[in-house]
């Protein structure tokens, strides 16, 4: 298994790699739990509708707590980060993720996994990143205005220790970038590396808690990524800041 | 740069991958966060509505309680008032009968008293008659032998006389 994720085919130039087809499955899982659900929505909920419920209500309550009114723009954002994250990481502990060999005339010997969890792929992981970065500043324009918004970077006030303070602010918008994306590929390439090499020394039986924790690993990455993003949303929104 | 090929980065993906998470944003959002707020909202809405009928039922309780207890209230003045006008209407009743009772008794006795005395009148004058009769006889056996008719006569009309005016008085 190598950092970079395997090319599996090229359709009119854009290499079709394992993490863009187990995105692709993503894609339809979350869109099908979502035709699903958004049909059967009753003022009384039934148990899909109750877990939906429960997450979107665990992220907003918070956002409300910590933004007030605010609130209404930054889960939805945080929700769907969560979401899309969640079940990435979640879908790659089904077994055929790593498993499941491709072979074409590139590939040599075993051939290449034909999927791989979509979060172990740095494109996807700096993608979200890169999203998540230029919302919360979208967010902060929007809340603050232009002016306090560049005054946050920008700034002669007790020269130069506030401009030495907006270099910084600078810096961490693209450190943000960096600590996102790389916390994420880490933990979730990692894993797959751990679970990979258990699976070939002890292929019955031993693997299963690190499945297990996997699992755990799964969903604390998508609340980690999903709560930093409502943390700096609301630090960029708030006008104290 | 090599180290941006080693981890894979390449801006297709990079933007395939963009693109699709803001799609997912973008239907999640229309999809699911949209409905389920408006679910929110109208759920919201409805537990208000309870809350404010419940706060309705139970102010409409609280008067009712008031009314109750105020019913009860002039019921229980009501009912004073009547065992009162019941006590002395029984009290009235009561008297009224004692006194009735007293005058017809005082009469019965009164009536009774009447009655003896006509009764004690009666035998008077009987007895006297009697005893006039009786007296008479006596007087004609004793004085048969003693006086002549014409002197039995008049001694007995003088006898008489004074038997009568004894009887009389």
């Amino acid at each position: 298994m190598q950092l970079n994720p395997e090319v599996l085919f090229l359709v009119a130039g854009f290499p079709v790699t394992n993490t863009v087809i187990a995105t692709i499955i993503t894609d339809i899982v979350i869109i099908a739990f979502v035709i699903i659900v958004s049909r059967a929505f009753t003022l009384m909920p039934g148990n899909m509708q109750n877990a939906i419920e429960t997450i979107i209500d665990f992220f907003r309550e918070i956002a409300e707590e910590i933004s007030g009114e605010r609130a209404v723009f930054i889960y939805p954002w945080v929700v769907s980060l969560f979401i899309f994250i969640a079940v990435s990481n979640l879908i790659a502990q089904f077994p055929g993720f790593e498993s499941i060999r491709f072979h074409s005339s590139a590939s040599e010997g075993h051939g290449v996994p034909f999927l791989r969890a979509a979060t172990s792929d740095l494109n996807m992981t700096l993608a979200l990143a890169v999203t998540s970065v230029i919302v919360t500043n979208y967010l902060g324009v929007k809340y603050k205005g232009i002016k306090a918004y560049v005054g946050r970077f920008l700034s002669f006030k007790i020269f130069p220790v506030f401009l030495f303070v907006g270099i910084l602010e600078f810096t961490n918008e693209f450190t943000k970038l960096i600590s996102f994306s790389f916390r994420l590929f880490g933990n979730i390439f990692a894993g797959e590396k751990v679970l990979a090499t258990m699976y070939r020394l002890f292929p019955i039986g031993f693997p299963l808690p690190f499945v297990a924790l996997e699992l755990m690993v799964a969903v604390v990455q998508a609340i980690v990524f999903s709560m930093l993003t409502m943390v700096f949303m609301h630090i960029m929104t708030d006008k104290s800041h | 740069m090599e180290l941006i090929h080693k981890f894979g980065l390449e801006p297709s993906l990079f933007l395939f991958q963009t693109i699709n998470f803001l799609i997912i944003a973008f239907i999640l959002k229309k999809f699911l966060f949209n409905p389920l707020k408006k679910m929110f909202d109208e759920r919201k809405h409805k537990v208000e509505q309870c809350l404010q009928d419940v706060e309705s039922a139970r102010i409409a309780l609280e008067n009712a309680n008031e009314e109750k207890q105020h019913i009860l209230e002039e019921a229980e003045n009501n009912a004073g008032t009547l065992i009162a006008a019941v006590k002395v209407s029984i009290e009235e009743t009561k008297e009224q009968a004692a006194r009735e009772a007293k005058d017809r008794s005082e009469q019965i006795v009164y009536d009774a008293k009447q009655k003896v005395a006509a009764e004690f009148e009666n035998m008077s004058k009987q007895i006297g008659k009697i005893s006039a009769d009786i007296s008479g006889k006596v007087i004609s056996r004793v004085l048969s032998n003693l006086f002549t008719d014409e002197e039995k006569q008049k001694l007995i009309s003088r006898a008489l006389e004074k038997i009568d005016e004894k009887v009389t008085n």
